[in-house]
């Protein structure tokens, strides 16, 4: 699966909305942003300067950054808009497309030169010589050093955002970070507090599971499932119901909950078994498969030592011997068939009973 | 590796589970973390938050077994046909243990990385060594991080070990104190560069490679087959011990001499199963062309005057010898050096008569030849050599086999006003680094001796002149490769210097008329020298001719007869794979 531009765009809109960052600018391409503290925290990585700010109480400065989400787009719209004669639009993020050196493909190169052309650095580099990042010194000895953040009004860095970028990838790890354990209650619109009778909410564990089903290869699954922890019953496919549902964090007025009949920890235990029963209806052939090439070769692997080991000095005979063991353990963790379950994100969700 | 295996399920709930044909593990940590945020009351995550974690997980899901994820993480990267379908073999037929053998120039690493970034998605390989030669740790650094969006470290410290992707040079990892923290590491992937260099089953680099705990496995080499089967044999024996049958089966069934296979059809088939390798002159992979200038010199007369003083005591010091050729070496050197540079004839020279008995009758000869050096005040090879990059004005490279030679034409450039940077293979790996950023950058002219010619890689330059040549002709494909290769965009020129009247006009008539190597992009060299080395390397043969002809005639007709013989094989090789496209 892969995501558009604008998919790309609805997520980090998304992120950057809950987390309460503060958007510049924005546009179907692009968007230039302060992050909030919090989402700052989670995505400059700069433990030291946090921990700086937590020490000395001293008012945090967030980074700001022009996410560009269809580059070549962008790009040619800021070209546009360059060439066009009219004055620039004020205060506007689209400048002209940095010039990268052919070779180049690197968008580090035009990250950098970006942000010095925002800083007023003369834009005017001697010809001939390289404006790429690795002629750092840093550079010449790492082989490649991240670009460091600048600090600092008008300092925005541009950084395009797409499937998979690393950027994308990490708005999700953060996400998940800050959003994977939860309690939650459905909102009941505001009739429910005129109304005489309390209503009954009914308690439900919900928990996302990722299947990993590993061979040489791999195969992966999402299961969201939820168990009603008075009744015992599972919803199968949770995340849509919840989807469709108004959440909220706070207990809601003039309701109440249903006692629970299951522990948390039992529930988990039955939506486990669930699981399992699922797991069990579906088709093996591929751990058939897999476990058929190990075998293939192990007979390999045991058929070529088993000539070496004829070896009379016992002394290398060991180390054959040790050489095959070590032979025999890789291939089996190369082959082996497994399953692994984890959970993406789980809570209590309690929910108005029907 | 270990999980926690809760492979018997609860029966609590009454519910019994049906057996998986599979070990099944469920993480519970979610568990703990769910009870002890409600013991405490908090702190609850954001809804929105989860949602897209969720909506992220779910982009990110390998919902297949067999088909390829990684093009789809990759926006700065359109890798080619070639490559896309060595990564799909190697994933889903050899299962992630492949020998890749490409020709110079097809993208080797690319190949790899696409490899890597494929089981990362996946997520499969968590751990991952890459040793390579030390000229090219940064380079493969700079690649994964900037083409792949891998985030691989350039082993510099100890405790650079630790970081998940390390790139870092074999001979490195092989010594004490690395070794024993490497061996006693589990790794998810092994990638090795220049993966020749692990062709002896005897040597401390092979030992070294064969203990170290791999999952998945790349080895890389552009010559799988440089001199000996045995030694394929061994390279194999790394990746996967047993393929091949053991030592006595595979010679009994596929080698019928050192160099020579029998059964090659079976051979080939057994081969497939775990070595790719991509031919030039397959697939829809464009070349930019080659353009050969043959650039013939004369000698100034001192200079015509030390060439034949140094030929004629070479020969006659073979014939003393009673023509033994081993102890002739540098005496070919010698012969060689002397169509190249005075400074380098001077140097061998004089370690020469170094090693000479004070009282050797030889002693005066070589000092005269000394002597003859001094009244050579011109080098007409590096004033025409000026005079061509002067006309050309690009980046250009200049390669030489000799140092002496590299020295002298540093300074005799510097002194005209040319900005150059000299290469060679004993430089350390961040002065290599350093001079091709400065070539990159600032220099016009980069002289490189041969050592330095692997691994580096120069699309951004396409003029390339030989001052001397090579007589192994896969070098000078090696030199042609630096500058010839994918991502080239124009069309490379060639000039090859050739004193007239002298060995090197000979050995260049060979190599362009006879082999046509220069134009050759058709690949297949490795080839026509493996059956044409069956009983004696080239260059062997060459000095043969060089010091055993007693007149001009006798040695033409020497390197002519080698010459017919080549074309031939070319000849057959070229109807070979005109058959069996």
């Amino acid at each position: 699966m892969t995501l558009t531009a604008q998919e790309v765009r609805r997520h980090v809109m998304d992120y950057l909305e809950a987390t309460g960052c503060t958007v510049i600018e924005v546009s179907p391409l692009h968007v230039t942003v302060k992050l909030s503290p919090r989402a700052d925290r989670m995505l400059t990585d700069r433990p030291y300067y946090w921990g700086f700010v937590e020490r000395t109480g001293a008012e945090p400065e967030t980074l700001s950054f022009t996410f560009v989400f269809d580059p070549e787009q962008y790009d040619h719209a800021a070209a546009q808009a360059a060439a066009a004669p009219a004055r620039p639009r004020g205060g506007t993020n689209l400048r002209p497309a940095p010039m990268v050196q052919p070779g180049s493909n690197d968008m580090e190169a035009a990250a950098e030169t970006d942000t010095a052309a925002a800083g007023g650095a003369p834009a005017g580099v001697p010809p001939g010589v390289s404006t790429e990042p690795q002629d750092s010194i840093l550079a010449r000895y790492f082989g490649i050093v991240p670009a460091l953040p600048r600090l600092g009004p008008g300092m925005i860095r541009r950084e395009d955002v797409t499937y998979g970028s690393k950027r994308l990838k990490q708005i999700w790890a953060a996400a998940r970070d800050e959003g994977k354990c939860l309690q939650l209650f459905e909102d009941p619109g505001s009739r429910q507090r005129m109304t005489l009778f309390s209503a009954a909410y009914e308690p439900w564990l919900g928990v996302c599971y990722k299947v990993e089903m590993t061979c040489d290869l791999k195969r992966e699954e999402l299961h969201f499932l939820g168990i009603s922890l008075t009744t015992g019953r599972i919803a199968a496919d949770f995340g849509t119901r919840l989807g469709s549902l108004e959440l909220t964090p706070r207990l809601p007025e003039n309701i109440h909950i249903q006692p629970y009949e299951l522990t948390v920890s039992g529930g988990a235990d039955r939506l486990e078994s669930y699981l399992t029963d699922q797991l069990a209806g579906l088709d093996y052939s591929w751990a058939e498969e897999a476990r058929e090439r190990l075998r293939l070769e192990l007979s390999i692997v045991d058929l070529y030592y088993s000539e070496l080991l004829k070896e009379p000095d016992e002394e290398k005979k060991q180390a054959i011997e040790e050489q095959y063991n070590a032979r025999r353990t890789e291939t089996a963790w190369q082959y082996e068939p497994q399953i692994a379950v984890s959970a993406v994100t789980y809570g209590l969700f309690h929910l108005r009973s029907s | 590796m270990m999980q926690l295996s809760r492979n018997s399920l609860p029966q609590e709930g009454g519910i019994s589970a049906p057996l998986l044909p599979v070990p099944l593990s469920f993480e519970r940590n979610w568990l703990q973390d769910l009870e002890s945020r409600l013991e405490k009351g908090g702190p609850w995550g954001d809804w929105k938050l989860s949602r897209l974690a969720v909506q992220g997980e779910q982009c990110g899901l390998v919902t297949s077994f067999d088909e390829l994820q990684c093009t789809k993480h990759l926006s700065s990267l359109s890798p080619l046909p070639h490559q896309l379908d060595t990564a799909h073999k190697v994933l889903f037929e050899m299962s992630g243990r492949a020998i890749l053998a490409d020709e110079v120039g097809l993208g080797k690493t690319i190949e790899a990385g696409l490899i890597l970034k494929e089981y990362l998605v996946r997520g499969l390989v968590g751990k991952v060594l890459i040793l390579v030669p030390a000229s090219l740790v940064l380079q493969w650094v700079r690649e994964l991080n900037a083409k792949f969006g891998i985030n691989a470290v350039a082993q510099k410290k100890a405790y650079s070990w630790g970081n998940d992707i390390v790139v870092a040079s074999l001979d490195t990892a092989k010594r004490d104190p690395h070794k024993e923290l490497l061996l006693s590491s589990e790794y998810d992937m092994l990638i090795i560069d220049e993966a020749h260099k692990l062709k002896n089953k005897k040597s401390t680099n092979y030992q070294f490679v064969q203990q170290l705990r791999k999952k998945y496995c790349l080895l890389l080499t552009a010559t799988p087959v440089q001199n000996d089967l045995g030694e394929l044999f061994n390279l194999i024996t790394l990746l996967k011990p047993g393929q091949l049958g053991n030592q006595g089966d595979f010679a009994a069934n596929f080698v019928v001499d050192k160099r020579q296979p029998k059964n090659e059809v079976q051979l080939r088939g057994e081969l497939s199963k775990v070595m790719i390798r991509n031919r030039r002159g397959e697939g829809p992979v464009s070349f930019t062309k080659r353009k050969v200038r043959n650039i013939p010199l004369t000698l100034s007369p001192e200079e015509k005057a030390l060439y034949d003083g140094v030929t004629a005591f070479v020969k006659d010091t073979y014939q003393e010898s009673g023509g033994n050729l081993s102890s002739m070496l540098s005496l070919v050197t010698l012969q060689r050096e002397v169509c190249s540079s005075r400074d380098a004839v001077f140097i061998t020279l004089v370690n020469l008569i170094k090693k000479l008995p004070a009282d050797s009758p030889k002693r005066d000869r070589m000092m005269e030849l000394l002597q003859s050096i001094r009244t050579v005040k011109t080098n007409t090879k590096a004033e025409k050599t000026m005079e061509l990059i002067r006309e050309m004005n690009e980046k250009v490279i200049v390669f030489t086999e000799y140092r002496a030679t590299q020295e002298y034409l540093l300074q005799y450039f510097r002194d005209h006003g040319l900005q150059c940077v000299p290469y060679s293979g004993g430089m350390n790996r961040g002065k290599k680094d350093w001079m091709m950023d400065l070539f990159r950058g600032r220099a016009q002219v980069m002289i490189a001796t041969e050592a330095g010619g692997e691994g580096i890689n120069l699309q951004f330059c396409h003029h390339m002149i030989n001052f001397d040549l090579p007589w192994n002709p896969m070098r000078v494909e090696q030199r042609i490769g630096r500058v010839h290769r994918l991502g080239q965009q124009n069309d490379v020129v060639i000039y090859n210097l050739s004193t007239q009247g002298t060995i090197e006009e000979h050995i260049l008539h060979l190599l362009h008329e006879k082999i046509n190597m220069f134009e050759m992009v058709i690949g297949g060299l490795d080839v026509i020298l493996e059956r044409f080395e069956q009983k004696e390397s080239l260059e062997k043969s060459l000095y043969k001719i060089m010091l055993e002809a007693r007149s001009d005639e006798e040695l033409r007709s020497g390197l002519d007869h080698i010459g017919e013989s080549l074309s031939e094989l070319s000849q057959e090789t070229r109807q070979e794979s005109g058959v069996t496209p």
